[in-house]
């Protein structure tokens, strides 16, 4: 759930996304759900020439298996925050496997 | 033929004169007579019955059906036996005629809304008369089945129509009467006598007529029957369902959906088909009323009687089964009926949407249903465990502290999630408890049981054994369980006890080597589990407990306990007092802890859990280390190169921000002895020189004089004390006064030196006049230097690096101004 909650801090922030065949979107990211889907609003596709069938695209949803990347406001990243969410999260893990 | 023996005959547009006519198609003289005399003109020879009528119907001519043929075509020569669809022909070719009429009046009343007064229109209508005559009646189309209105969505004829209404109400009745007298005299001009009598096929459609007629309340503006009747007529006659008027809100606004309701009850109950009960009104109880209205309404407004209708609103309405009934209403209730009727349609319509999927699912259906989001709650809340805030925090940590850190929207901060079940099933419950009494009950009886449910169903959850997977004795494989939180484990790895004895068997490798890189990581990593687990532990602090609540003393004595033995934990893990062994390569592990920036992190969060004591250890042991901490031996200058690398430079700025503001609180309230002792362990144990030149190093010296010079001006240092710190202090004075020119980053023209002036003043501010004079002595180039060097920056630039050297001129009483 780290990456869950993590993401839903970003919403209604501008993010870019790569998809895992190479388009890149940026856009505000509305919302996220367990399964990393990204509902992205105002998108803006970068290198849109090779991508001409996308340019009337105005929002979208991604479905989370196909995003490689996704590249967030560093600003908007709390790193210390999320050292500590992510040991809890490695320590909840170890509880569970256990 | 006809009800009062009147000749119903419509009243029909008038034709140009010379037309040639049905025989059928003449102006009904009555209507205007009835009217009149309603309205007090019974003496007026232009009305008289007697005068205007009589006659007329006897001079009729069965013989003059001789044109029946030039106008219907090959009729039978007996009308009588005409079929019926030649005459609906007829009077639809006369509908459109009435359709052009038709928006005229439209046009007309949406032209004249603001003229309240009776003057103008008066005047303009004589020329106008012919245009205007449709005006008179409005429902000539009626009798046309085949009429269909323009459905022109003008809400306005109807919100506007009480103030255009009192305008028409007298001027055309004036004008009236001159039309029945002309057209009178057209047809006995003409020849053409009312057909009186001969008028049995559209005797079904003028009833309406004459009643109207003859019932209309004299104050009754003739205006208000203008579109209503035509929408009800046009749409019943062409037998629209009307469940089908029902779809037409586009089009229509939905005060012509009037009409739905009003032909009869059995289509009033159709209509209100999808309704609950306790909108099913009973036809009985509003039955009697119809007959009433008329009555009561042909009195010439009576502002008591219609108020009444309309204060009691919906309950004190009369019926209206029939389209003429509405003719017969006052105009108030006419208009309160016609609200009403909207306000129906618009329910009605909704409901109907809404009841697209009625009966789609079974009550088996339902509880399926319910059984499932049911599951999914417990499954939720039961993953969670206790559900309280540890829960949503370890599930969600992330994103529950950053958004109380940075203030995000949330919906339900802390609210366990047991409770968020409750609450969304009370919430439910209240939404549903709007509608009706019987409902309220029915549903909060419902939300009762869920709720019940839900608790027990919860409790059963909690109670569960928290395998994740099931073995059923003799199968091979297992079953394993999951909710949307937990999903189903692909691979099911059973860990090996002896996975725990390699772990236990590791350490003592561990121990061997503290200083491997990854031992290293290992500790800065249990180092933070025990700080979070420190910081949950602040966070459960139990209130202060009462003098005499045992219990919660004993509660607090336990939490104190827990947070003693973290405190130690995290004081074994930091490693601070593991054995100072000289002469050896491997640094320290506290300062191997603190070579990694999450190990400089870290110091802050530590030095809030941690007592004054151990406070003064960690900067003992920074202190006697200082050689080989990673900021002061990596940052030595190396000669050909300008500043340390990068990595390096992040890692002074990181010890500089993170480490060094822990190290300064605590120094600016320690003891002057322990001052003494740190900056005689400085000389001891470092290299005063080599940390000198480091800006870590310089930094830790001026904390060191500082302090003392702060003590020293609050006058809080002992004699004894203060001899002992002059002694140091020359013997670092001394030590360091060679170097004083090295001190400085290499190029004058590289970055900030600040901490170097802040350095040479806290020396300038201790040192006594001879040694100040050194100092001058020692750093004037530098000084020189800089002055110079800041004439070629810009202002601003230049005015920060003279002020940093004034830091230092100031101290020993001098000032850049000085040396112009």
């Amino acid at each position: 759930m780290l990456f869950f909650s993590f993401f839903k801090t970003l919403t209604n922030q501008t993010v870019t996304i790569e998809l895992k065949n190479d388009i890149r979107i940026r856009g505000t990211l509305k919302s996220v759900d367990q399964y990393l889907n990204i509902k992205l609003d105002d998108v803006d596709v970068l290198d849109l020439d090779k991508y001409p069938h996308l340019s009337s695209v105005k929002n979208m949803f991604i479905r989370g298996s196909v995003v490689r990347y996704v590249m967030l406001p560093r600003t908007e990243v709390d790193i210390g925050l999320l050292e500590d969410a992510t040991r809890r999260e490695a320590a909840n893990q170890a509880g569970k496997a256990r | 033929m006809s009800f009062f023996g009147f000749d119903t005959t419509l009243p029909r547009d008038r034709a140009p004169p010379g037309d040639q006519r049905g025989i059928f198609d003449t102006p009904d003289p009555f209507a205007e007579v009835a009217r009149a005399r309603g309205q007090g003109y019974d003496n007026d020879d232009a009305i008289d019955f007697e005068d205007t009528y009589d006659g007329l119907g006897d001079q009729l001519d069965e013989t003059q059906d001789a044109f029946n043929d030039d106008t219907f075509g090959g009729g039978g020569g007996n009308f009588e036996a005409a079929p019926v669809g030649k005459d609906f022909d007829f009077f639809g070719q006369t509908a459109q005629v009435a359709d052009a009429i038709g928006e005229e009046q439209i046009r007309y009343s949406l032209q004249k809304p603001k003229g309240p007064v009776v003057g103008p229109p008066s005047e303009t209508v004589p020329p106008t008369f012919a245009e205007q005559q449709p005006k008179r009646t409005g429902y000539e189309k009626y009798s046309d089945p085949g009429y269909i209105p323009d459905l022109q969505a003008k809400s306005s004829i109807w919100t506007m129509q009480k103030q255009p209404e009192p305008v028409p109400q007298l001027i055309p009745q004036a004008r009236k009467m001159m039309s029945l007298e002309e057209v009178e005299a057209q047809l006995r001009h003409h020849g053409v006598p009312p057909s009186l009598g001969q008028h049995p096929v559209s005797l079904p459609q003028s009833m309406p007529e004459l009643s109207q007629s003859l019932q209309r309340p004299p104050g009754l503006p003739e205006g208000m029957a203008q579109l209503p009747p035509e929408f009800l007529q046009a749409q019943f006659a062409k037998g629209v369902p009307p469940a089908q008027l029902m779809h037409q809100p586009p089009m229509a606004p939905e005060p012509f959906h009037f009409p739905a309701h009003a032909p009869n009850a059995p289509l009033h109950m159709l209509q209100n088909a999808n309704l609950p009960p306790q909108h099913m009104v009973p036809p009985p109880q509003r039955q009697p009323m119809p007959p009433q209205a008329p009555r009561q309404h042909q009195q010439p407004a009576q502002p008591a009687v219609s108020q009444g209708p309309r204060g009691a609103n919906n309950n004190s309405l009369p019926l209206i089964t029939n389209p003429h009934q509405l003719m017969n209403l006052t105009e108030d209730q006419r208009i309160a009926y016609l609200m009403e009727d909207a306000k129906r349609a618009k329910r009605n319509h909704k409901i109907f949407l809404l009841s697209k999927g009625n009966g789609l699912m079974t009550p088996q259906d339902k509880n399926f249903i319910t059984r499932i989001q049911l599951q999914q709650l417990v499954a939720a809340a039961g993953n969670t465990g206790n559900g309280d805030l540890e829960a949503i925090l370890s599930e969600d940590f992330y994103y529950q502290v950053y958004s109380q850190i940075r203030g995000a929207p949330r919906q339900h901060p802390h609210q366990p999630l047991g409770h968020f079940a409750q609450t969304y099933l009370l919430q439910t419950g209240n939404r549903l408890g709007g509608h009706g009494r019987r409902q309220v009950q029915s549903a909060d009886n419902h939300m009762q049981r869920m709720q019940q449910q839900v608790q027990r169903a919860v409790e059963a959850a909690k109670a569960k054994p928290k395998n994740k997977q099931l073995i059923i004795e003799g199968s091979l494989g297992k079953i394993s369980f999951s909710n949307a939180k937990t999903p189903k484990p692909m691979l099911s790895i059973k860990r090996p006890e002896s996975s725990e004895g390699g772990k236990t068997a590791k350490k003592p490798h561990t121990e061997l080597s503290l200083s491997d890189r990854k031992s290293i990581l290992t500790n800065i990593e249990s180092a933070y589990g025990t700080l979070m687990e420190m910081e949950d532990m602040e966070r459960t602090m139990p209130p202060p407990p009462e003098e005499d609540d045992a219990e919660a003393i004993q509660h607090h004595m336990e939490w104190r306990q827990g947070v003693r033995s973290l405190n130690q934990k995290l004081w074994q893990q930091l490693k601070v007092m593991e054995p100072i062994v000289s002469n050896t390569n491997t640094p320290h592990p506290f300062i191997a802890f603190l070579s990694y920036p999450k190990g400089k992190k870290a110091i802050p969060r530590i030095f809030r859990h941690i007592d004054q004591e151990q406070r003064v250890t960690i900067l003992t042991m920074i202190v006697v280390n200082l050689d080989t901490l990673d900021v002061v031996r990596l940052a030595q200058p190396v000669p050909g190169e300008t500043q340390p690398s990068l990595a390096v430079r992040e890692a002074i700025d990181l010890f500089s921000q993170a480490v060094m503001p822990s190290l300064l609180g605590y120094v600016n309230e320690a003891p002057f002895s322990i001052i003494i002792g740190l900056l005689g362990l400085v000389i001891a144990q470092t290299q005063v020189q080599t940390v000198a030149k480091t800006r870590i190093g310089l930094g830790i010296l001026t904390m060191l004089l500082s302090r003392a010079e702060i003590v020293k001006e609050a006058g809080q240092a002992s004699e004894r004390d203060w001899q002992q710190w002059v002694e140091k202090f020359n013997e670092v004075f001394d030590t360091l006064e060679p170097t004083f020119g090295d001190i400085f980053p290499s190029a004058i023209n590289t970055g900030d030196d600040m901490y170097v002036w802040q350095f040479l003043a806290a020396v300038g501010i201790g040192a006594s006049p001879e040694q100040q004079q050194r100092l001058v002595i020692a750093v004037k180039d530098r000084v020189m230097e800089t002055v110079t060097y800041s004439k070629t920056l810009p202002a601003e630039m230049a005015s920060q690096r003279l002020g940093n050297v004034n830091l230092f001129m100031r101290a020993i009483g001098l000032d850049v101004e000085l040396l112009g």
